[in-house]
């Protein structure tokens, strides 16, 4: 089974100096947090804030290269979460045929807000994460810690 | 989106990476490419942290657990069967420099707008040659970087994480 997931927002992990994509089911029972890369969740943020940059950032790059070669991004799928390590799968089409090409969640969701394509998460994936004391590590955020984001 | 081919009447030069190295003063990477020919002088390019790792690791052909941007292009390119074919600097404006990459997608050629920084590192992992035009290889800046490159200590070099 999985669950479509939209993107809610970006924050700031100071313990782990590292930044967290928070994705949500429609119905906002479920929430699914990744850990990104300063880069990845650079490229997210100015995707989420629909910005525009002088000149196209890596996946906006990637985008045109799809473009250019007529490859359209139907889906992605957030499918594995094992050791801390996150596993996606993006599903395209190129010359009527449909492709999937294994990449990580922070380059997945990055080309898929850029695509207008929906994002997916494997309900084992939401299940895990939710066993591995998340909420405790939420309650100890503090308010100051979110919108921390330098984009 | 351009749609020209690649047959460009002007003259290109082409490069190859001769380094890539960290700004220790900024969050910013320097890309030093040389010409092919034997020619000594540098071409230096301003480009981001996460794009100067990207390139040092194609260039020390490091594999990483997870797929990293370049590789996730490389591997569309891959499972389409369409091929990376060159890049070239086609412009410089402001000190920005602007590339454009060629594509080869089922016998109808391509190009991309592309910052240098991304087209090279995707260059280096799908073996495509890497081109400036002559008149942007004359419009090159960074003759004073040139000196201070020259002047780094070794121990500055190559201690970056990767």
């Amino acid at each position: 089974m999985i669950t479509q997931m939209q993107v809610k927002g970006l924050m700031f992990d100071p313990y782990n100096n590292a930044y967290i994509v928070i994705l949500r089911d429609e119905d906002q029972s479920e929430m699914l947090p990744i850990w990104v890369g300063k880069s990845e969740a650079s490229s997210i943020s100015l995707a989420l804030e629909s910005v525009a940059p002088p000149r196209p950032m890596t996946h906006d790059f990637m985008k045109e290269y799809l473009n250019a070669a007529n490859a359209k991004v139907i889906s992605v799928v957030i499918t594995d979460l094992n050791e801390n390590t996150y596993y996606a799968k993006i599903h395209l089409t190129y010359e009527d045929s449909e492709y999937t090409v294994d990449s990580r969640p922070s380059d997945a969701i990055a080309l898929a807000l850029r695509s207008q394509a929906p994002i997916f998460a494997n309900e084992s994936v939401i299940r895990k994460q939710i066993s591995e004391e998340l909420d405790q590590w939420l309650e100890n955020l503090k308010p100051e810690d979110f919108g921390k984001l330098d984009s | 989106m351009q749609q020209q081919t690649s047959n460009t009447t002007e003259s290109l030069l082409e490069l190859t990476v001769d380094r890539v190295v960290e700004d220790p003063n900024t969050d910013t990477w320097i890309l030093v490419l040389s010409r092919t020919d034997g020619r000594t002088e540098l071409l230096t390019i301003w480009i981001g942290a996460a794009e100067g790792e990207s390139i040092r690791r194609a260039l020390d052909t490091l594999v990483t657990p997870r797929p990293m941007s370049h590789d996730l292009i490389k591997s569309f390119g891959e499972h389409f069967g369409v091929k990376t074919e060159q890049v070239v600097l086609t412009n410089v404006k402001s000190s920005t420099y602007f590339a454009t990459v060629y594509l080869e997608s089922n016998g109808v050629a391509r190009a991309i707008d592309a910052r240098p920084s991304d087209a090279i590192a995707l260059a280096l992992r799908c073996r495509a040659p890497i081109y400036v035009t002559q008149d942007v290889w004359d419009r090159r800046g960074g003759q004073n970087l040139n000196a201070w490159l020259s002047k780094l200590a070794p121990k500055n070099i190559g201690t970056q994480e990767v």
